[in-house]
């Protein structure tokens, strides 16, 4: 199987960016492809239960609609620890398919193998 | 199994995609896929510009098969058969 690591480095700072991202990331495993979303920078907000409720970026779903579609259909989200930590964001609120990972996880995945793309 | 009106193909279900795009074309044809057995065909509407080139890619990809499309008056109707070991 095919591999893609979608890097999202926004949030709430550019709502845009963020929701392409998982539009991607949707597209590909919906394609079979294994898919893994990596939140690193301020991507790392998105991982807290609640925060993407309210971002609907015109012309697409819902932000917290496609994240939910992607982890339903098998994707994958990492969150970079250092980030996470820097930002002080709660580990009891990660939503549901996510798991924080050091850069060592990101960078086995892609030296396996997996393209990347980055938003 | 119906018959169509779009081309007179045999499809076991239809869904209507409308204007969806990307990613969301594709999640919302997987999520209809899933429900049918191996074998089954699906027809799809899909009105987006690039439904033409996406939906053969997708296909690929998946190892579903493209029976038949972009078809129809509209030209955007596409016979999509789900692969035996899905």
């Amino acid at each position: 199987m095919s591999k893609l690591l979608v890097s999202i480095t926004h949030s709430k700072d550019d709502t845009d960016r963020a929701t392409v991202g998982f539009v991607v990331a949707g597209a590909s495993v919906a394609s079979s492809v294994e898919t893994v979303v990596f939140l690193s920078t301020e991507g790392v907000r998105l991982s807290q239960e609640g925060y993407a409720d309210d971002i609907h970026e015109e012309g697409f779903a819902p932000l917290k609609q496609l994240m939910t579609d992607f982890v339903d259909a098998g994707g994958t989200i990492w969150i970079c620890s250092p980030c996470f930590k820097k930002r002080d964001l709660d580990e009891n609120k990660i939503v549901p398919g996510a798991t924080i990972v050091g850069g060592a996880k990101a960078v086995e995945f892609l030296t396996t193998g997996a393209s990347s793309i980055t938003y | 199994m119906t018959i169509t009106s779009a081309n007179a193909l045999p499809r076991d279900c239809f869904q209507d995609m409308g204007e969806l795009s990307c990613g969301d074309l594709v999640m919302a044809m997987l999520k209809a896929l899933r429900p049918l057995q191996p074998g089954d065909v699906m027809e799809v509407r899909a009105l987006d510009p690039a439904a033409p080139i996406d939906i053969p890619a997708w296909c690929r990809l998946t190892g579903h098969t493209l029976v038949a499309g972009p078809c129809g008056p509209d030209k955007a109707h596409y016979f999509i058969q789900k692969k035996e070991d899905a």
